[in-house]
C-alpha cells in the first residue's frame, strides 16, 4: 500500500496536487479505481482542456474532453476520442502512447509521465467515468466514518480514518503551556504575556472567543479579502475614509454575526428596508476597489477596471475562485463563461461611483466640482465612532477637570484674583461703550497688495455699514490690507469677520458661495515695527469643508471656505482667536490682511474677549455676567472663563486647556465619515466585452445572473431585474455549494497552515481536490445548517484532537507525506505580519489593549518613504501618543507604499481580494527585527518589565520571567546558561560604554524607566535576543 | 525530457500550494520530485542564497546576465529624444490631421482642438551608425553606436499607473510579478551578500508623477523575489542600521546568540523553518556590511564622481544612482532599476524636457562608457525608456500620454548595437514599421537572458501565469 501510494504521489506532481487520500476514503486493499476528479481531472485541466474544454473559441478538432458525452461522441472527423473499457480503441490514449505525434504536443511543454499515460488507460478501462467538479457539487452532509477513538468531534473522526487507512495515528497532544499559547496566539493574535492560563482548555477557548481581541483577530483574516485599506490604491493613492468599515468587521466576528448577515449587509446593507447606519457602513465593502483620480484617465476605461475588479474579489472572497479569465474569454479550464463575468458584474452596476474622482476640464462631472487631490472619495454617511466617541468625552473630561481646578484656585489665589479684579476694571468702560464685545473700526487707510506689494492706484473700499471691501475682484496673488485704530482696547483676544443680514444683494451671494477667504493679523506699533501675530484657532457659524489629505480640517484656519449655498437671510461670521492676548500700547496700529478668490465685503470687529471655542467669543450670557452686579455661581463661573481665555493670566491653565480643547477637536464629537455604497436608480450599462476591451462595443448587453455553473441559478429578466440583495442571498442559500466550501477551507488554513483544499483561492478544476473532501463538506453544511455561526465552528476546530496535536513534524512521515497533509501532526506557522507586531508588544508590556477600533495609526516607519507619492504630497508623521502601540490591525495601510514591516512580513497591499498570504523567510524579516524601533523599543519594554519584576532578582530569575512572558514556558538548562554568559558580555560592553546604553535607551516614545542605563541596555540586548528567537514569532 | 526540464516543471506548481505544502522546508513537491526523477537537483527556495533559479539550464545562450533599466518615469517625448518627426514641426502649430486621430484614445486632450506641436529641438546624425539624437542628449547622442534605438514600441495603458505596471509586469492585472522578480526567480542572483534585484529612485524639477512599490513587487511568486528600494534618506535598506547604541560587534553578539537559541529550538522541535531562519540572519548580517560598502563611494576616483556628475554621493540624485547602478551590475545584482520621475510634460514642455536631459543625459553616458570599459557591458542589458510616450499634438505648453508610438533604447548584452529599429509615421503618431509591444519586448529582454518567455510560467488561480501575458514575439532583428 505505502509503495502504491507513494506512485501516486509522484506521477501526478506535475500538477498542483497532491493526493494521498481517495476521493471515498474507501476500504480498499486492491489498488484503488481511478477517480476522474482525484486523478484525471486535474491532468486534463492542466494539459487538455486548453485546446479541448469550455472555450468553444480554441476548441481543435472539434473535440470537447471535459464532458463525457462529448468526448465519448465520434467527432465530425470520425474519431472516437474515448471508448469506455477499450482504451485501445481510444484516440486519446492512443496519441498519448504515440511518440511519434503524441498528445499533449510538444509545443505545449506539458508531455506526460509514463504514471499519467497508465493512469489515462486504466480509467479508459475502467469506464472512463466522469464525476462533477467536487466544489460545484450539491452539498450533502458525509456521513462519518467509523473510527475507534471518540473524541466526539467529527473533524477527529474524518482525520482519524484517514490516517488510519495508512496504519497511522494522530501525534500526541502538545504539552498544556504550548497548547494554551497556541491558542490565544490563534484566536486573538496575542500571547498569553506571563497569565496563568486557565486549567480547563475548553474555558480557555471560551474566554478568548468572547473576547473583543477575538474580532480584531478575525478581521485580519476578512480585510484581506475585502481588500480594505486607507488609501485609493491609484496612481496619486490619496486617503480615503473608510475606517468604521473595519469597526464593522471587528465588531461582526466579535459578537458572532452570522455569515450570511454579514454577506448580505456587506453586499447589499443598502437595500434591505430601512438601512441602519451599521449596514450602510458595511456597504463600504462595494467601495473597497482601487480608485483613480489621475488627470487624463478616462471614466469609461476605469469604470470597466473597477467593474472587472469587483467580479474578481468578489468571486475570490465569496466562490473561492476568481473569474479573472472570463474577462477576456470563456475560461479554458472552468466552465465558466465570460458571460457568467460580466453579469456578476452587472449585480453592482448601481453602485454610485465615478470612473475618475474628479471633474477635469475635458472630463467634467458636475458633483465632483471643487475636489481636489486633498478630497474624499463620495458618497460616505456620517457615522459615530465608539473610538472617537470615547476619545472625545475622556477629552471633555480632562478639560472639565481641568476648568474647574483653574475656577478653584481664583477662589483661593490671591495673585489671580487681583489680577481678575483689575482686568474687570479695565473692561468695564468698553464693555459700557461697546456692548456686544466687539469694536468695529473705520480703517485709516487701505491698499491692495500683489505678492505682498502695494498695487498703484487701487484701494480698497467700505461700505457705508463698515463693511471692507476690495475694489474689483482680487486677483491671483493678491490680497487686502488694511489699517485699523483699535483705539480704547487694551487688549486684543480676538478678531470677528462677519457678513451682516442682507448686506447683500442675492446675486452676489449667488457670485461668491463655496469661495474662499484668508485672513492674518499683525500689530504694527508707533516706530513703524510689525509684528505678526499667529491664530491659535478660528472657526465660523458656516462653512464649507476644506480637506487635507482626505480629512476635514478643523475650523477654519487655514481659510475659511464659505458655504455652498449662501442666504442673504443668514448673517455669517467667524471668530479668529489671536494666539495669546496681546496688550495694546498706545500708537499701536492694527494690521489685517484679507484675500482669497473672491472676496466678500466683510466686517472686521476687535474684540478683549476671548473664549476657548472661537463662536462663544463674548458670548450674551458672558457679558451679561460681567455686566451683573452681582453674580450667582454660575455668573463667577463665567467671568472666570472669560478672564482665563481673554488674559492667559493663569499662563499654565491657559495653555494646557487649549492644548486639550485642540486634541478633542481631533475627536470630532465622536463622528466620522465612512465610504458607504448609494444604489443609483440608473444602473451602468454592462456589456461582454470582447477580450475584456473597453472600447468593444460590439458584445452583448448582460444583466445580473448568478453562475451559470453553479446549482440554483437565478436569472434577471427584463421585467425584473436581479439586484444585489438577490446575489448575497443566493450566496448564503442553500442552492449555492461553494461558499460555505469556500469559506470553510479558508478558515481550516487558518489553524492549520493550509486548507483542506491547498489552492485557497481557486476552488475550481485548476486547484486541488481536498486532501480530505467529506471532512470539507462535513464542515461547510455544519456551517450553513448551524445558521452560518462561524464561531461555533471556530470552537469545533480548536476543540478537536487534531488541532490540540503536536505540532512537531514526523520526521518518518517526510516521504510518504512531505506536506503533512494527512495532518499526523499540527503544523508549526509563523505568526501574520500584524501579530509578529502585537506579539512584541504585548511582550515589552507596551501594547494598547484597552482602544477597540477606531482610525488608523502610524508607528514609526523610516522617514522618507512616501518620497515617491504625490498629488498631494505626503509626509509620514508617526503618532505619538497611545496610538503608537496600538495593535497591527490599526495600521494606516497605504497601498501604493504599504507600511516596511507589514510588507516584510508578507502583508498584501490589498489592491485586491487576497485570500492567502505567503508565508516567507527573508533577511527583510531578520533586519525589522533587529533595527525597526518598534521592536528595538519592545526589546527596551521588556527590559524594564523584567528589572522590575520584585520576584525575580537573579539573573536566572529573570531570564526564567522572560520566557514565561515571551514563549508561555520554563527556559531549558542550556538557555539560562547561555543567555547568562551574553549578559556578561554586554554588561561589560556598556559599563565600558555608558553613553552608548543612553542610545539604545533612546529609541522609542516610551519614557524613560529610571533604571540605571548600562543595566538597563544590558537586558535590553537579551531582550532583543529573545524578541529575534524563531519561537518567540512561531506558533507551535 | 530533459534534465532541466523535469526540474523546471517542477519548480512551475502552484506557488500557493508549494508554499502552504513546505511544511518540511524543501517543498514537499520538489522533495517527491527528487524521488520521482531521480535528479539531483538541489536548489531549495526556503534558502534564498541557494537558490539558483528555476531554470536548470538556459533555454537559449545567454547574452546578458543582468538588466540596467533606466525608467524615464512620467513617459518623455520621443519627438525631443529619439524620433525626429521634421514633417511634424513644418505643421506646428496648426491643426493636427483628424485621419490619423479619429476613433483613437486620448487622456487629457479628449475633447479638446488637436494642434501639431513640432520638436522644439533639431536633430544630429552621431557616430559611424549615423543613428539620430535630438541636441538635448548630446552626451548619449556620443555613445550613439552602442546604442540600438527603438523608435516603434506602443504600449496598451494611456495613464501612469497601469502604463508602468504593464511596463513592469507585463499586465495591468494586480498581483503580477514585475520584471526584475521573473529574472530573478528564473535565474537566481549572483550575489549572495545583496538582494538581486533592487530599485533606485530620484526626482527632477519638473513632471513629476508618483510611483508605486507595487511596480517592483513580486506579485504571485514568494517575495524573496521582490524588488528592494533603496531609499535616498536614512538607511539605503529599511532598516539595515544597528540601532544608536548597537555597535557591529556587539549587533554580531546579538545575532550568535539568537542563532544559539535557535540552533536549541532546532534540535526540540522538528520545524525546517528554523534552519531557513538562521540561515536568513547570517545573511542579513551580511547585508548589513554589504550595503554600507556598497554605497560608500570613498573608493571612486574624482574622475569617476565628476564623469557621473555625482556631487553628493548617496545624495539619491540620478547621478549617484547610476554609479551605484555600475557597482550593484559589479556585484552581481541581477535586476537593477533606476526610477527617474521628470517626465510627465503635459505643459512647460521646453522647460521639461531640458532640465531632464541635463540631468540624465551625462550620468547616462557614463554609465554606458564605465560599462564598457569595466567589461561590464557586454553582459549588462541597458534599457533606457519610459512607461509611454507623448503625443504629437500640443497640450497648452505641453505634449499629452500617447500610447501608439514611443521610443526607447536598448545598450550592452547581446544588443546588435549602433542601430534603429521600426518606425512610424511622418508625424509619428503611430508606429507602422516593425511594430515593438510591450510583450515583445519583455520577450526580447527575457531571450538575451536565455529564457523562453513562454517557458518562465507560475502557476495561479488556474492559469499559467508569465510576464508576457498570451503575447510577445522576439524582435530577432535587435539581436546581435
Amino acid at each position: 500500500m505505502t509503495l502504491s501510494l507513494m506512485n501516486k504521489v509522484t506521477l501526478i506532481l506535475g500538477v498542483p496536487f497532491v493526493a494521498l487520500t481517495g476521493v471515498h476514503g474507501a476500504e480498499t486493499s486492491a489498488p484503488a479505481k481511478v477517480s476522474f476528479n482525484r486523478d484525471i481531472r486535474p491532468i486534463m485541466s492542466d494539459t487538455c482542456f486548453h485546446c479541448h474544454g469550455f472555450d468553444a473559441n480554441t476548441r481543435e478538432a472539434g473535440l470537447r474532453l471535459d464532458i463525457r458525452e462529448e468526448a465519448i461522441k465520434e467527432t465530425e472527423d470520425g474519431v472516437l476520442a474515448i471508448v469506455p473499457g477499450e482504451p485501445d480503441k481510444s484516440e486519446i490514449i492512443i496519441r498519448i502512447f504515440d511518440e511519434g505525434d503524441p498528445m499533449p504536443p510538444d509545443k505545449a511543454h506539458k508531455p506526460f509521465t509514463p504514471e499519467q499515460k497508465e493512469l489515462f488507460r486504466r480509467w479508459v478501462a475502467e469506464g472512463a467515468e466522469y464525476e462533477p467538479h467536487w466544489s460545484y457539487a450539491e452539498l450533502k452532509k458525509p456521513e462519518l466514518p467509523k473510527t475507534e477513538a471518540a473524541s466526539g468531534n467529527p473533524i477527529d473522526a474524518f482525520i482519524r480514518a484517514e490516517l488510519a487507512e495508512k496504519k497511522l495515528s494522530l501525534s500526541p497532544s502538545a504539552a498544556p503551556q504550548v497548547l494554551a499559547r497556541r491558542l490565544s496566539l490563534d484566536l486573538t493574535g496575542l500571547p498569553l504575556g506571563g497569565e496563568t492560563v486557565a486549567v480547563d482548555y475548553e474555558a480557555q477557548v471560551d474566554s478568548l472567543l468572547a473576547s473583543p481581541h477575538f474580532g480584531e483577530r478575525m478581521a485580519v483574516w476578512w480585510l484581506d479579502i475585502a481588500r480594505f485599506a486607507d488609501t485609493v490604491g491609484f496612481h496619486g493613492d490619496q486617503n480615503q475614509r473608510i475606517f468604521p468599515y473595519r469597526d464593522y468587521v471587528i465588531d461582526a466576528f466579535h459578537k458572532n454575526k452570522p455569515f450570511d448577515v454579514f454577506t448580505r449587509e456587506q453586499l447589499a446593507g443598502d437595500l434591505l428596508p430601512e438601512p441602519t447606519k451599521e449596514q450602510l457602513t458595511a456597504t463600504g465593502y462595494n467601495r473597497l476597489n482601487m480608485m483613480t483620480r489621475e488627470g487624463g484617465a478616462q471614466p469609461k476605461e476605469y469604470l470597466s477596471k473597477y467593474g472587472a475588479e469587483r467580479v474578481r474579489s468578489v468571486s475570490a472572497a465569496w466562490f473561492g475562485s476568481t473569474f479573472g479569465c472570463a474577462e477576456c474569454h470563456d475560461h479554458k479550464f472552468d466552465p465558466i463563461k465570460a458571460s457568467d463575468f460580466y453579469e456578476m458584474q452587472s449585480f453592482f452596476a448601481d453602485v454610485k461611483q465615478w470612473g475618475v474622482y474628479a471633474d477635469y476640464g475635458y472630463t467634467p462631472e458636475p458633483e465632483l466640482k471643487g475636489v481636489n487631490n486633498d478630497s474624499p472619495f463620495p458618497p460616505e454617511i456620517e457615522v459615530e465612532s465608539p473610538w472617537l466617541k470615547r476619545q472625545h468625552h475622556l477629552a471633555g473630561e480632562a478639560l472639565d477637570r481641568l476648568l474647574a481646578e483653574t475656577s478653584a484656585s481664583l477662589q483661593s489665589d490671591a495673585k489671580l484674583i487681583a489680577a481678575r479684579d483689575e482686568w474687570e476694571k479695565g473692561l468695564a468702560p468698553f464693555l459700557k461703550s461697546h456692548t456686544d464685545g466687539w469694536l468695529t473700526p473705520a480703517p485709516l487707510e487701505g491698499k491692495i497688495l500683489k505678492d505682498g506689494k502695494p498695487v498703484a492706484d487701487r484701494s480698497p473700499a467700505v461700505a457705508t455699514t463698515g463693511a471692507i471691501a476690495a475694489d474689483k475682484a482680487l486677483g491671483r496673488g493678491e490680497s487686502l490690507e488694511v489699517t485699523l485704530d483699535p483705539a480704547g482696547l487694551s487688549t486684543l483676544a480676538s478678531v470677528q469677520l462677519g457678513i451682516e443680514k442682507g448686506e447683500l444683494d442675492a446675486k452676489t451671494m449667488a457670485d461668491r458661495a463655496g469661495k474662499a477667504l484668508t485672513f492674518s493679523l499683525a500689530i504694527r506699533d508707533s516706530k513703524g515695527a510689525v509684528k505678526k501675530l499667529s491664530i491659535r484657532h478660528a472657526e465660523a457659524t458656516a462653512k464649507r469643508p476644506v480637506f487635507r489629505g482626505g480629512g476635514e480640517v478643523i475650523g477654519v484656519q487655514s481659510e475659511w471656505r464659505l458655504p455652498a449655498v449662501l442666504s442673504v437671510e443668514e448673517p455669517l461670521r467667524s471668530v479668529w482667536l489671536v494666539s495669546e492676548p496681546v496688550k495694546l500700547s498706545e500708537g499701536d496700529r492694527i494690521v489685517a490682511t484679507l484675500g482669497g478668490d473672491n472676496l466678500l465685503p466683510v466686517k472686521l470687529s476687535l474684540s478683549p474677549l476671548a473664549a476657548l471655542e472661537p463662536l462663544e467669543t463674548a458670548a450674551p450670557k458672558t457679558l451679561v455676567a460681567l455686566a451683573a452686579a452681582t453674580r450667582d455661581a454660575e455668573a463667577v463661573g463665567l467671568v472666570d472663563t472669560a478672564f482665563l481665555f481673554s488674559t492667559a493670566a493663569d499662563r499654565a491653565a491657559y495653555d494646557a486647556a487649549h492644548q486639550l480643547a485642540a486634541k478633542q477637536r481631533e475627536f470630532r464629537e465622536g463622528k466620522a465619515w465612512t465610504m458607504v455604497t448609494l444604489p443609483t436608480d440608473k444602473p451602468l450599462e454592462v456589456r461582454v466585452l470582447p477580450r475584456g476591451n473597453w472600447q468593444d462595443e460590439t458584445g452583448p448587453v448582460v444583466l445580473p445572473s448568478t453562475p451559470s455553473f453553479l446549482p440554483g441559478r437565478l436569472e434577471s429578466t427584463p421585467e425584473k431585474r436581479l439586484t444585489r440583495l438577490d446575489l448575497a442571498n443566493w450566496i448564503t442559500s442553500d442552492a449555492n455549494p461553494i461558499t460555505s466550501r469556500a469559506v470553510m477551507n479558508r478558515l481550516w488554513a487558518m489553524f492549520f497552515g493550509t486548507g483542506l483544499s491547498a489552492v485557497i483561492d481557486d476552488l475550481g478544476s485548476q486547484g486541488e481536490l481536498p486532501s480530505h473532501p467529506e471532512l470539507l463538506d462535513w464542515l461547510a453544511f455544519e456551517f450553513r445548517e448551524s445558521g452560518w455561526d462561524l464561531q461555533h465552528m471556530v470552537r469545533l476546530i480548536v476543540t478537536s484532537e487534531t488541532y490540540r496535536q503536536s505540532s512537531n513534524l514526523r520526521p518518518e512521515l517526510k516521504d510518504a507525506d512531505p506536506a503533512n497533509r494527512l495532518l499526523a501532526s499540527q503544523n508549526p506557522r509563523r505568526l501574520e505580519a500584524e501579530f509578529v507586531r502585537d506579539n512584541a508588544l504585548s511582550i515589552a508590556g507596551l501594547l494598547n489593549l484597552d482602544d477597540i477600533g477606531g482610525p488608523s495609526v502610524k508607528p514609526y516607519q523610516p522617514a522618507g518613504y512616501y518620497e515617491a507619492l504625490q498629488f498631494p504630497n505626503r509626509d509620514y508623521v508617526a503618532d505619538t501618543d497611545a496610538r503608537q502601540w496600538r495593535r497591527g490591525v490599526y495600521t494606516h495601510w497605504q497601498r501604493t507604499f504599504l507600511h516596511p514591516m507589514m510588507a516584510n512580513f508578507d502583508a498584501p497591499a490589498r489592491d485586491e481580494c487576497a485570500a492567502a498570504r505567503v508565508n516567507s523567510n527573508t533577511p527583510q524579516q531578520a533586519l525589522t527585527l533587529l533595527n525597526d524601533p518598534a521592536f528595538v523599543e519592545a526589546a527596551r519594554g521588556l527590559a524594564a518589565r523584567l528589572l522590575g519584576d520584585q520576584r525575580a532578582k537573579t539573573d536566572p530569575e529573570r531570564i526564567t520571567a522572560a520566557y514565561r512572558i515571551a514563549l508561555n514556558r520554563e527556559p531549558a538548562a542550556r538557555e539560562v546558561e547561555a543567555l547568562t554568559a551574553f549578559l556578561k558580555t554586554q554588561q561589560d560592553h556598556f559599563s565600558a560604554a555608558p553613553e552608548e546604553a543612553e542610545k539604545l535607551l533612546a529609541i522609542g516614545l516610551s519614557p524613560p524607566s529610571g533604571l540605571e542605563p548600562s543595566l538597563h541596555a544590558t537586558w535590553t540586548q537579551l531582550a532583543r535576543v529573545l524578541l529575534n528567537a524563531h519561537e518567540t514569532i512561531t506558533r507551535y | 525530457m530533459s534534465p532541466f526540464h523535469s526540474h523546471f516543471e517542477a519548480l512551475r506548481v502552484n506557488r500557493r500550494s508549494f508554499l502552504q505544502q513546505s511544511s518540511y522546508g524543501l517543498g514537499g513537491l520538489a522533495m517527491a520530485m527528487l524521488h520521482q526523477k531521480g535528479s539531483a537537483a538541489t536548489a531549495d527556495l526556503a534558502k534564498p542564497d541557494d537558490w539558483k533559479g528555476a531554470l536548470k539550464a538556459p533555454h537559449s545562450p545567454v547574452k546578458a546576465k543582468r538588466v540596467i533599466f533606466l525608467c524615464m518615469a512620467g513617459g518623455p517625448s520621443q519627438y525631443e529624444t529619439f524620433d525626429w518627426k521634421p514633417e511634424l514641426k513644418k505643421l506646428h502649430d496648426q491643426a493636427f490631421p483628424e485621419s490619423f486621430t479619429k476613433g483613437q484614445q486620448l487622456a487629457q486632450l479628449q475633447g479638446a482642438q488637436l494642434k501639431a506641436r513640432g520638436s522644439f529641438t533639431d536633430f544630429r546624425k552621431h557616430g559611424q551608425s549615423g543613428i539620430e539624437v535630438s541636441d538635448l542628449f548630446p552626451e548619449i547622442a556620443k555613445q550613439a553606436d552602442k546604442l540600438c534605438v527603438i523608435r516603434s514600441m506602443q504600449t496598451e495603458q494611456i495613464n501612469h499607473d497601469t502604463a508602468h505596471a504593464f511596463m513592469n509586469t507585463g499586465s495591468i492585472i494586480k498581483g503580477r510579478p514585475s520584471m526584475g522578480s521573473w529574472l530573478t526567480y528564473g535565474l537566481g542572483s549572483e550575489t549572495e551578500d545583496l538582494p538581486g534585484f533592487i530599485v533606485l529612485t530620484s526626482a527632477g524639477k519638473h513632471g513629476q508623477q508618483p510611483i508605486s512599490a507595487r511596480q517592483w513587487s513580486s506579485g504571485v511568486l514568494p517575495s524573496r523575489f521582490q524588488g528592494i528600494q533603496f531609499q535616498s534618506k536614512g538607511d539605503a535598506v529599511h532598516y539595515i542600521g544597528n540601532p544608536d547604541g548597537v555597535c557591529q560587534s556587539t549587533q554580531r553578539q546579538v545575532i550568535e546568540e539568537i542563532q544559539r537559541l535557535n540552533g536549541f529550538l532546532a534540535e526540540e522541535q522538528n520545524d525546517p523553518e528554523i534552519a531557513t531562519r538562521i540561515s536568513q540572519y547570517e545573511m542579513a548580517f551580511k547585508m548589513q556590511s554589504s550595503v554600507p560598502e556598497l554605497t560608500d563611494f570613498s573608493a571612486e576616483s574624482q574622475a569617476t564622481l565628476d564623469r557621473y556628475g555625482v556631487k553628493e554621493p548617496g545624495d539619491g540624485s540620478f547621478a549617484s544612482n547610476c554609479l551605484l547602478a555600475r557597482r550593484l551590475a559589479e556585484r552581481g545584482v541581477r535586476m537593477i532599476q533606476l526610477y527617474h520621475r521628470a517626465w510627465d510634460h503635459h505643459s512647460q514642455i521646453e522647460e521639461g524636457m531640458k532640465d531632464g536631459a541635463a540631468t540624465v543625459d551625462g550620468s547616462t553616458a557614463a554609465l554606458l562608457q564605465d560599462l564598457e570599459e569595466r567589461g561590464l557591458l557586454e553582459d549588462t542589458l541597458v534599457l533606457w525608456g519610459g512607461e509611454f510616450g507623448r503625443t504629437p499634438m500640443g497640450q497648452g505648453s505641453g505634449r499629452d500620454h500617447h500610447i501608439l508610438s514611443f521610443s526607447v533604447f536598448m545598450a550592452g548584452g547581446g544588443i546588435k548595437p549602433g542601430t534603429t529599429w521600426g518606425s512610424t509615421d511622418e508625424l509619428g503618431y503611430r508606429a507602422v514599421e516593425d511594430v515593438v509591444s510591450v510583450h515583445d519586448l519583455h520577450a526580447t529582454m527575457l531571450s538575451l537572458l536565455g529564457i523562453d518567455h513562454h517557458r518562465l510560467t507560475t502557476k495561479f488561480q488556474g492559469l499559467d501565469v508569465r510576464l508576457t501575458g498570451v503575447g510577445g514575439n522576439l524582435v530577432r532583428g535587435i539581436v546581435a
